[in-house]
This record gives C-alpha cells, structure tokens and sequence, in this order.
C-alpha cells in the first residue's frame, strides 16, 4: 500500500513537473503565433526575421546599437547630444556573448534569448505562486501570450530584469541570501532601478531576525555577525557599479547615465504633478484614453498593487516596486505602462488575484490572448503609451 | 550555505574571508563613488550634461565658407548649413532650419581680412500667443554684435556690422544667438527644446573701403 503510494505521488510528481515545464512553452507557441498574425496583419514582408526586425521599436534599436558597437565616448560621434549611456549594459552584453556562438543577425539572437529568458522567468515563477496552478497559467499567459508579450520577447532589458527578479525573490524566500546578492547584482546592472532590490533583501533579513526571536534594536549587530549577509548585502549593487567605472573609465563620468538624461529632454519634476498632466490630458476625439492617460493610469495601478503586496506583508517585494516605479516618475510618465508590467512581483500579484474565482480567471484568460493581437499591432505601429 | 553551517576547522576562515570580500566590496564601491562624485571631463560636456548651464553642447565644427556666399538654411542647402551648425538647431524644414533650446551657434572658417565683415542672415520669429515676439542676441567670437526683436511670422533680413573687436586675426568666426524668449513645447518640457526662431539663410560680406 505504501509503496503504491510512493509510486502514485511520484508518478503524479512527474506528471505536476511536466505540466509546469510544458505550460510556458505552450504559450511561448501560442504567442509567437499571435503575435505573428499581428505582424503579418500590417506587414507584407513574411519571415521570422523580418517579424523580429517589427517588433523591434523604440528602445530596441539602442539596445542594438550597444551590442554590436558598445558604447561610444565622448564626443558622441556624428555630433550628436545622445549616447547609449543610459541604456545598461548586462543584457546587450548577454546578447553579444550568445551571438559569437550563434553568429545570426543581433535581433534574431536577441529574440530568441528574450523568448527564453522569459520562458526561465515562468519557471521560477511556479514556486513564488505557491504552486498556485491558475495563477502560473495566467502569469505565463500574461508574459508569453499577453497583451504586453512583445516587450517580453524582443530585445528590450525587460525579459531579463523579469528573470532576475524572480530570481532574487525566490532565493530571499529560501534565505539563499548570497543567491540573492548575486542575482541582484545582475539584476543592478540590467536596470538602474535593479539596485533597489538590496531594500528587499535587508527586509528579508529583518525580517528573519524577528522571526528568530531578535529584537529591532539588535538587527545590526547580527548582520555584522553574519559575513554572509554583510557579503549580500555589499554585492547586491556591484553590478551598478561596475557600470559606473566603465563609465568613468571611457567617458569620464561615472553618472553619465543619469546626466544624459537631459539629452534625451527628460526633467525632474513632482510626481504626483506628472500624473495628474497626464490624466488631464483627455482626448480630443474618441473615448479611448490618451497615452499620457494610459501612462499614468499604469503608474496607479502599478503603485495599488504595490499596497497589496504590503497588505500582504510582502513589504521587500512592495517597497521594490514603488521604488521601481517612483524614480522613473520623477522625470515624467514616459515608458510607464513598460515598467509597471516589467515588475514580476506586481504582474504576479495580479495573477494572483485574477485566479480567485474561475470565471475571473478564464476572463482573463481569453483577455490576455485576445489582447496580444491588437496590442502587438499597436506596438509594430509605434502607440506611444507603450513605448 | 550559512556561515554556520560551515564544518567547524573551516569556519573561522570562511567567517574571515567573508569580512574580508564585503571589506573589499565596501571599499571598491567607496572608491567608485568618489571617482563618480568628481568626473573627469571638459567643459562642454559639464556645461551640458551636469551643469545644465547650457542647451549648446558645443562641438568641433567648423564649415568652410566662401565670403558673399548666401547659405541656405532650408532643405536646399542642407548639406552646406549642416556643416556651420555647431548646436542648437534642428534639421532643415522646407521653411528653413528651427532653433532648439536657449542658444544656437554657428562657426565659419574665414580668410584673412583686411576690413570688416557684414553679417545678413534672413530668420522669423516661432510666435504661440500670448508670445508674439523674440528677443535675439547675437555675439561674434563672445563680442555682442547685434540684437534684435523678431515679430510676425514672415522671415526678416537682419543686418549687421560685426564689430572690429570680434574679428582681430581671426580665422574662425562663432555667431552665438542668445533667445531670451523661448517657447517649450509644454510648459513642464525642457529647456532643450524650446523655440525660437527659424532661420532662412546667412551670409557674411566683406567690407569694401577706399
């Protein structure tokens, strides 16, 4: 009987491994088709290299030019005020080292490495759902096959800051806290809002502290008694600045990535005066919200989720992500919509909520794919909210 | 793996080395920040980029240019205007080429002189209510030449003597124009892209004298 039983809960095991591999790839499958019939709906040129070459906007072409010639130094050839310096160089750089294996065009390696990076960021997923079934169908749905599936699956830095996060996050759940330190170095020099992740990690360890019976006052000297944490902590933002030496290396600023910033016209302003610019900004025709609309409904969004994820004492993952969406926001609501669905906590949180009752969960569901259709052309056409 | 869980002979080591790597982590990242906090770069990429006491980021153009030679600044002389534009103009409309930000410069090379030099250039005001007018100072090699008010939308030839001070044994000339009247496109946009005016054509005339 017992070795029935042993035999059925490996069977049922393997069965359950199976199901979590086999889940993204359908919706890799499935998006790839979707958002190919989209390409395809606007486009008359067929193939998948020119489908690459078309989701290829905005940010894309930096993130190219980066891969393939690095960054420039100063003076900025062709007597131009804007360089790549803004632009973080981990996932370029990942490109680049794949593409000297695989010696295709940048943005068909880029693609594919984007489609598994996210493919990856699915697969940690399952154990930060809690081994929640729906809400990993619908968190795999939303990456791979979702209305915003395009930013996951072609070279933006967004498949793999999804990617590091998670990983961060899972390793702080397990209380792998060089893991953690690791994964958030990456994560720091794939984004500059990645160096936030270090507050998640310190939470965690408070957090930990308590649990083991440590009073608030006593946390610091438990963290000096602890060289792991200390080590974790201290690697959490070396990815940064490494950049930063590069940077100060060939340009002679360190902080030319926020200094260019003024090339590309942005300027620091009150968040919540942004915001309320862009709600005012009604259209003139229609009843479809502006750009400036959607960016600024994402922000709130992104930033409610955030109060869930506290109200759920996920205070690390919180605290991230307001971060992550309130710097950004200090210049204005450019790119928004992109950041708030890049932050893996919240886009899981909302699966989350999205998969407590079925009918909300199968709504969702045939929203998403449906979506990814009109979005991907949207996005092939240059709508601005998703820049 | 917790340091506790190292076997106990080891411990003490690996207790040692990880003070040691996140010394060395605190320390490099110190030192990063210092070299970031004192950037080691010209004074046009600090006027720029981290002082932000200019729109200009001034390059090294210099455009070859034959004196009594009328530049075109629309779209039909393109190539010449882009070779004298140093900063702070966009690319040629049909119109003309629009000026971007609080100044605009342009450099020439010049032959020796033997009087002075005349300076007409054909530019009209960008005009948005209740902005119905631009205020332009012009200044040759940092001597303030000319200033001027632009109204209407119709270009104007602007005219003037570029003064003697301006021009000792040079061989290049810089035209720096200062917009005291710059619209941004929205009121919370950056001073990088607010307009002034539109610039028609330019042309430097010797001064003939007996």
């Amino acid at each position: 009987m017992a070795l029935e039983d042993v035999v059925r809960s490996n069977a049922s095991g393997r069965l359950m491994v199976l199901a979590v591999a086999a889940v993204p790839l359908l919706f890799v499958v499935s998006g790839l088709a979707i958002r190919y019939a989209a390409f395809a709906s606007v486009s008359e040129e067929p193939g998948f290299a020119a489908y690459a070459r078309a989701l290829c906007r905005w940010d894309c072409a930096w993130y190219i030019g980066i891969s393939e010639q690095g960054y420039e130094r100063f003076p900025i050839p062709n007597h131009s005020n804007v360089g790549r310096w803004g632009f973080f160089p981990l996932y370029p750089m990942l490109v680049a080292a794949i593409r000297v294996v695989f010696p295709f065009q940048t943005i068909l390696v880029a693609t594919i490495t984007s489609i598994v990076c996210s493919y990856a960021a699915c697969l940690v997923a399952w154990p930060l759902l809690d081994k929640n079934m729906r809400a990993y169908v619908l968190y795999c749905a939303f990456l791979l096959s979702g209305p915003f599936s395009f930013h996951f699956t072609t070279f933006l830095t967004e498949p793999l800051f999804v990617l590091l996060t998670s990983c961060v996050f899972l390793a702080l759940k397990r209380s792998s806290y060089l893991a953690a330190g690791v994964s958030s170095a990456l994560l720091s020099a794939t984004r500059l809002v990645g160096v936030f992740v270090v507050f998640a990690t310190v939470i965690q360890m408070f957090r930990e502290h308590r649990q083991q019976g440590g009073s608030a006052l006593s946390f610091p000297r438990w963290v000096l008694g602890r060289p792991d944490l200390l080590v974790a902590i201290f690697i959490s933002p070396a990815g940064l600045f490494a950049y930063i030496l590069f940077l100060y290396l060939t340009v002679g600023d360190g902080l030319a990535f926020l200094h260019i910033q003024r090339a590309f016209g942005r300027v620091a302003g009150n968040p919540l005066v942004f915001l309320w610019d862009g709600l005012s900004a009604v259209p003139t025709t229609g009843w479809l919200p502006t750009a400036p609309q959607w960016s600024a409904l994402a922000a709130i969004a992104g930033l409610a989720l955030s109060a869930v994820l506290a109200a759920r004492r996920q205070y690390g993952a919180a605290l991230f992500c307001a971060l992550c969406i309130i710097l950004p926001l200090i210049t204005n609501l450019a790119s928004m919509v992109r950041y708030v669905i890049g932050l893996a906590p919240l886009t899981m949180m909302l699966a989350v909520l999205l998969s407590v009752s079925k009918l909300s969960w199968l709504a969702a569901l045939v929203l998403f794919l449906g979506a990814c259709y009109f979005m991907t052309v949207a996005w092939i056409g240059g709508y601005l909210a998703l820049v | 793996m917790p340091w506790s869980e190292f076997p106990a002979p080891y411990r003490r080591a690996a207790s040692l080395g990880g003070y040691a790597l996140a010394a060395v982590l605190a320390g490099s990242e110190l030192i990063i920040l210092a070299l970031a906090l004192n950037p080691n770069v010209n004074a046009d990429y600090r006027a720029y980029y981290i002082d932000r006491t200019t729109t200009c980021l001034n390059r090294d153009a210099v455009g070859s240019y034959t004196l009594g030679q009328t530049v075109s600044f629309r779209n039909d002389g393109a190539k010449q205007a882009a070779s004298i534009k140093v900063c702070g103009w966009s690319g040629p409309a049909g119109d003309g080429t629009h000026s971007l930000g609080e100044t605009s410069r342009l450099r020439v090379k010049i032959p020796p002189l033997r009087n002075g030099l005349t300076a007409t250039l054909q530019m009209a005001a960008v005009i948005r209510p209740p902005q119905i007018t631009q205020r332009v100072v012009i200044s040759v090699n940092g001597v303030r030449a000319h200033a001027v008010t632009l109204s209407g939308k119709e270009p104007r030839m602007v005219s003037f003597v570029i003064p003697p001070a301006a021009l000792a044994e040079a061989d290049t000339l810089e035209i720096a124009f200062d917009y005291l009247d710059g619209i941004p496109p929205t009121p919370a946009a950056s001073n990088i892209y607010k307009r002034s005016i539109k610039l028609v054509s330019f042309r430097l005339d010797a001064i003939e004298t007996d």
